[in-house]
């Protein structure tokens, strides 16, 4: 029957998932519950066979790391007392000479090994997250959505996607951090059960101080260094925008002082936390080195060579321990990001079903207009009287209000998520363009267009010429947001796009803003045409006189 | 992007990083000293070895003869400690104070950009702090590291030198092969890693395109597949940059093979001159306690290179930063004119137009116009049809890009004249402080003057105002701006839309003051509102 679907249900809960989506606003996701966890341990468990390979590697460079310099360290010693008391003869140095060389060598190969695993595990999982962030975003209420798609919040998303990135390829460096302390306790271990314990206890010290300070730290500043931010933007923007008051009064100056002025609470957050990191740096930096030194003391019973050995096992053993704690920095970040993308997980789309036809009917100021199938409306009233919020709102680009619109009899409000859009092929004001190629522009109109048709598209939004002398023609790179077309170019090939997309209805605002006449008049004899084959209807919104000839109905908004 | 902190990428171009140098210059004393204090890092690690060294060869001799070297060492540590604490905090202090200035001098461009091309506030915004905030890095990590890479290989290796000029060489040695496979590493092969760098970049890229692009994406129902599409994309070159990231982390790992290598030759060289097995006579003595000496030093002389590899993100970041910031920074702003006006002035537009950049049809094509010396004139039309552009060309802000135009035969200078917008400039300070910013020397009685011309009463003049324009109602903000234009004494007066979003009773309050402004000036008003156009002596309309 019907291709929409009539509900009495309040939007949010006729489109089931949705209902139970969190709003962006931090609410912390339940530990059982959290669909990102769910997807990230799906993608740790699919690329397993990367993480345990870079874990191993991680193990293998870690404590051949520590075996190198303390082995080289027993060697030195061993042979120099051997040479002193001439017992050279007895000495057995084949074996740790070639155990150094080996650990040389194993400590290069796990490094290597740990990085590009460690990459092929976080680069290979990640695509998968961000379709399933892609998809969740998409399918969220368009207010939320569309909050996204433009500044801040898209710049949030995409550097929270990335955090999560390099906490992945960071996966098994911890492996890493546990086998360098494992051999520095064996070592240490061989010059008594109190070279080990001091060497635990440091390690202990070293790795819970170090991420508490580090951690604390990062939030305490963190959060301040946001808010600085954030103060000195609104000033900054304040300012701009009273740019052509500034220049009348001559306060250029001032103005710049202002903003500088404002940037010193900014400086001064981020200068007390790059204080208090080199605080821990310097910490970490004694600890290890004192750590060595109380090894050694706490070795004084054992042989000189086997002492040596342990000292320089505790100071390979805390540095990796040190490193391991200054990661613990990025940590209210990366928990603060994961709580970000959490709402955006786990919904699903519905399906897109083909229109039928239907007929529209839309309120006006004191008037009202019922559409059939086919019908030519222009949409009028000075700017800013709401005519492109009202095609958004088909669209359902935007919040839908009760009453103001109905598709094929129903309440705006009342049509489950995208359920309206199938009607319509849109071409806004000011366009949207997919960075890529002319023909993955054109793809999203039809995607199983051929490439007659888009030329003939083009053709129609007066564009062809123009692709046309681009050397790759349909698969020639419009740049970024099309950023090498020009403002008009960017209109046609909207244009062009949604002339493509087989609906009922084509919705245009302004399409012919910014053409010359000759071209105006060209593009609007073509849809004409377009409108007489394709029995297309047509909703439009323009200030200029040529494309309202084509209308024969009108719509005023005040 | 990714941590990639290493050495595997080949350097990006180098004008960021000449840009970076010179900002930096004028606080180099800062840079010098957090470089210096990264160098005597490496002094400070001597003095560690020499205490190990001496420590371990005396504990044959007792504790007493230990403990001073053993003290030594330990002290040397903390040095190191607060050597590491010194370079944050002085390399801090020079990235914070070159912010500042850049910052200072971004902000200045942008402002005039600002007035020029309208809507260019986000990307303005963006630079100015971010932007400006990215630079740190490069200061704070990837200087020192860099001063540091060149010099304190050579102080270990001297050091080295004096207790076993043979270990010295061995270390030296191990150098050479490193630098060759570092050059060979820079060539071609490294031209396709930075390629590939840049396409890894490209899969965060794609993702922030798509939801850009998501109006559209929703409207033609694509969401699902481009979703895919952006999976499959986003795996096709996960797979593509891991085959050239096997070569491009063999850099990284010849630094880590030869860190570890040079460590190996020195342990083994010295056990097997100790036990004097050696397959050829030494040129040299080797005691227990040179040989713990180099063998500690042994691995400081490659730790400047790691430094400066984990500093790779920090600079990559920084030097990408400084190429969008450095154009803006680099613009001189025209300094700031005030002319003086002192009788009314003719306005006249000369079939002017205005093209903005990027745009391709002119704002106000071949518009003319002629105002009379002290005529009241209001612009109306469409947004989009050029009003702003026009009182912006009057003011001297942006020059036409065809036509002329001219205040009494003369080109505008910005500062002859008074602004009313909608959103005056606000500080933090009393109203009073506030319409003073119109003319710095003003009395307090010129000041009570305007205030009561634009209709704010005496007692309010006190009134704290905040950052944000706290404590003023939407109609004393109105009143604000043209309470400054009063005070200016300019006799042309330009006003973008000041009644707009204004209820009815502060609408007719502005509009007395306006009428009250106008009166013996030159005034050009650009407006929505028929009540605001009724009052001018003439109207002239501006066609979409």
């Amino acid at each position: 029957m019907d291709a929409l679907t009539l509900t009495d249900e309040p939007r949010g809960a006729a489109s089931g998932v949705e209902g139970q989506r969190p709003r962006i606003t931090a609410r912390r996701p339940d530990r059982q519950g959290s669909r990102l966890d769910a997807l990230l341990r799906a993608q740790v468990r699919a690329r397993r066979n990367d993480l345990a390979l870079a874990a191993a590697a991680a193990v293998v460079a870690g404590a051949a790391g520590v075996c190198l310099l303390a082995l080289s360290g027993w060697f030195v010693t061993a042979a120099g007392l051997a040479g002193l008391t001439g017992a050279v003869l007895g000495f057995n140095y084949l074996l740790p000479s070639t155990a150094i060389r080996l650990a040389a060598l194993s400590r290069t190969v796990g490094r290597y090994g740990e990085r590009l695993a460690g990459h092929a595990a976080a680069l290979r999982a990640l695509g998968r997250v961000r379709a399933a962030l892609f998809i969740g975003v998409a399918s969220a209420p368009a207010a939320e959505a569309l909050q996204l798609s433009t500044g801040e919040g898209c710049a949030r998303l995409i550097d929270d996607v990335d955090a999560l990135q390099t906490q992945f390829v960071r996966r098994p460096a911890r492996w890493g951090v546990a086998a360098a302390l494992a051999a520095g306790l064996a070592l240490a271990g061989l010059a008594g059960w109190p070279s080990a314990l001091m060497l635990a206890a440091l390690a202990a010290v070293q790795i819970l101080c170090g991420r508490l300070a580090a951690r604390s730290l990062a939030r305490r500043w963190g959060e301040e260094i946001q808010s600085a931010s954030g103060r000195l933007k609104d000033a900054c923007a304040a300012l701009l925008a009273a740019a052509p008051e500034i220049a009348a009064y001559g306060l250029q100056d001032w103005a710049a002082e202002k903003a500088a002025d404002n940037s010193r609470a900014l400086g001064e957050a981020r200068m007390a936390m790059r204080r208090a990191e080199g605080w821990q740096a310097c910490a970490s930096t004694a600890l290890s080195g004192a750590g060595a030194a109380l090894v050694l003391l706490c070795a004084h019973g054992a042989p000189l060579p086997i002492a040596f050995l342990a000292a320089l096992a505790a100071l390979g053993g805390l540095e990796a321990c040190a490193a391991a704690a200054r990661e613990a920095q990025d940590e209210p970040a990366c928990r603060a990001a994961r709580q970000r993308l959490e709402p955006w997980i786990g919904s699903s789309l519905p399906t897109p079903r083909a229109a039928k036809p239907q007929g529209i009917w839309l309120k006006g100021k004191g008037t009202e207009i019922t559409l059939v199938p086919g019908d030519r409306l222009v949409i009028t009233g000075r700017s800013g009287c709401g005519k492109t919020s009202l095609l958004e709102r088909l669209l359902e680009l935007r919040e839908r209000p009760r009453g103001e619109a109905e598709i094929g009899g129903v309440d705006l409000s009342r049509l489950a998520q995208g359920e309206g859009r199938g009607q319509f092929a849109y071409a806004p004001q000011s366009p949207t363009l997919l960075a890529g190629t002319v023909r993955e522009n054109l793809l999203l109109g039809d995607p199983c267009a051929a490439d007659t048709q888009m030329w003939a598209a083009l053709a129609d939004a007066a564009l062809e010429a123009r692709i046309a002398a681009y050397p790759a023609g349909l698969d020639a790179d419009i740049g970024e947001a099309g950023a090498w077309l020009s403002g008009g170019e960017r209109k046609r090939l909207s244009l062009a796009r949604a002339y493509l997309r087989h609906s009922p209805w084509l919705v245009l605002d302004e399409p012919t803003e910014g053409l010359d006449r000759a071209t105006e008049a060209a593009v609007v004899a073509r849809l004409d045409q377009r409108l007489r084959t394709g029995g297309q209807g047509l909703l439009l919104v323009s200030h200029r006189p040529a494309p309202r000839t084509l209308c024969s109905r009108e719509l005023p908004l005040d | 992007m990714l941590s990639t902190s290493s050495i595997d990428l080949p350097p990006p171009a180098p004008r960021g990083r000449a840009w970076l140098a010179a900002v930096g210059r004028p606080f180099s004393p800062q840079g010098r000293s957090a470089a210096a204090s990264t160098v005597l890092d490496s002094v400070a690690a001597i003095g560690f070895a020499a205490g190990i060294a001496l420590a371990l060869g005396r504990l044959s001799h007792g504790w007493m003869a230990a403990a001073p070297w053993a003290l030594l060492a330990v002290a040397s540590a903390a040095v190191r400690g607060v050597l590491a604490r010194a370079a944050i905090g002085f390399a801090a202090r020079q990235a914070a104070e070159v912010k500042r200035s850049v910052r200072r001098r971004v902000f200045t461009a942008a402002l005039a950009r600002e007035g020029r091309e309208p809507g260019s506030l986000g990307s303005a915004l963006a630079l100015a702090v971010d932007g400006v905030e990215a630079l740190e890095g490069w200061y704070l990590r990837y200087a020192p590291a860099r001063a540091a890479a060149v010099v304190s290989p050579l102080i270990i290796i001297a050091a080295m030198a004096v207790a076993s000029p043979l270990c010295a060489l061995i270390v030296a040695a191990t150098f050479a092969p490193f630098i060759m496979a570092m050059a060979l590493a820079g060539g071609a092969a490294a031209r396709e890693a930075r390629r590939q760098f840049d396409a890894m970049s490209r899969l965060s890229g794609r993702f922030a395109d798509r939801l850009r692009a998501l109006p559209a994406i929703l409207a033609f129902d694509g969401a699902g597949r481009i979703g895919e599409e952006l999976q499959v994309a986003s795996e096709e070159l996960a797979e593509r940059t891991l085959k050239v990231l096997r070569i491009a982390f063999v850099s990284s790992a010849s630094l880590e093979f030869f860190a570890a290598i040079s460590v190996a030759l020195v342990a083994v060289y010295c056990g097997f001159g100790l036990l004097g097995l050696l397959p050829f006579r030494p040129p040299e003595r080797l005691d227990l306690v040179r040989a713990i000496f180099v063998l500690v030093l042994a691995p400081e002389a490659y730790l400047p290179m790691r430094r400066l590899a984990q500093a790779y993100h920090e600079r990559e970041t920084a030097e990408a930063a400084a190429e969008a910031v450095r154009p803006v920074a680099e613009e001189l702003p025209r300094a700031p004119v005030r002319a003086v006006l002192i009788r009314p002035p003719a306005v006249r537009f000369e079939e002017v137009g205005v093209v903005y950049p990027g745009a391709e049809a002119a704002v106000l094509d071949g518009f003319s116009f002629d105002v009379e010396p002290g005529e009241f004139v209001a612009l109306v039309g469409p947004s989009g049809s050029g009003k702003t552009t026009a009182l912006r060309l009057a003011l001297g802000l942006i020059p036409p890009s065809i036509g002329r135009v001219t205040l009494d035969g003369a080109a505008p200078v910005p500062g002859a004249v008074a602004w009313v917008g909608q959103s005056p400039v606000v500080t933090p300070g009393s109203l009073a402080d506030n319409i003073r910013l119109a003319r710095m020397d003003a009395s307090d009685a010129d000041v009570a003057l305007a205030a009561a011309s634009a209709g704010l009463p005496t007692s309010v003049l006190d009134r704290p105002i905040d950052e944000r324009g706290g404590g003023l109602s939407g109609g004393e903000r109105r009143r604000l701006a043209l309470a400054r234009a009063f005070l200016a004494q300019a006799s042309l007066v330009l006003l973008d839309e000041p009644t707009a979003d204004l209820d009815a009773t502060s609408e007719a309050e502005a509009m007395q003051a306006i009428v009250r402004l106008a009166r013996g000036r030159t005034t050009l008003i650009a407006t929505h509102s028929a009540a605001v156009a009724a009052m001018a002596d003439r109207i002239v309309r501006l066609a979409a």
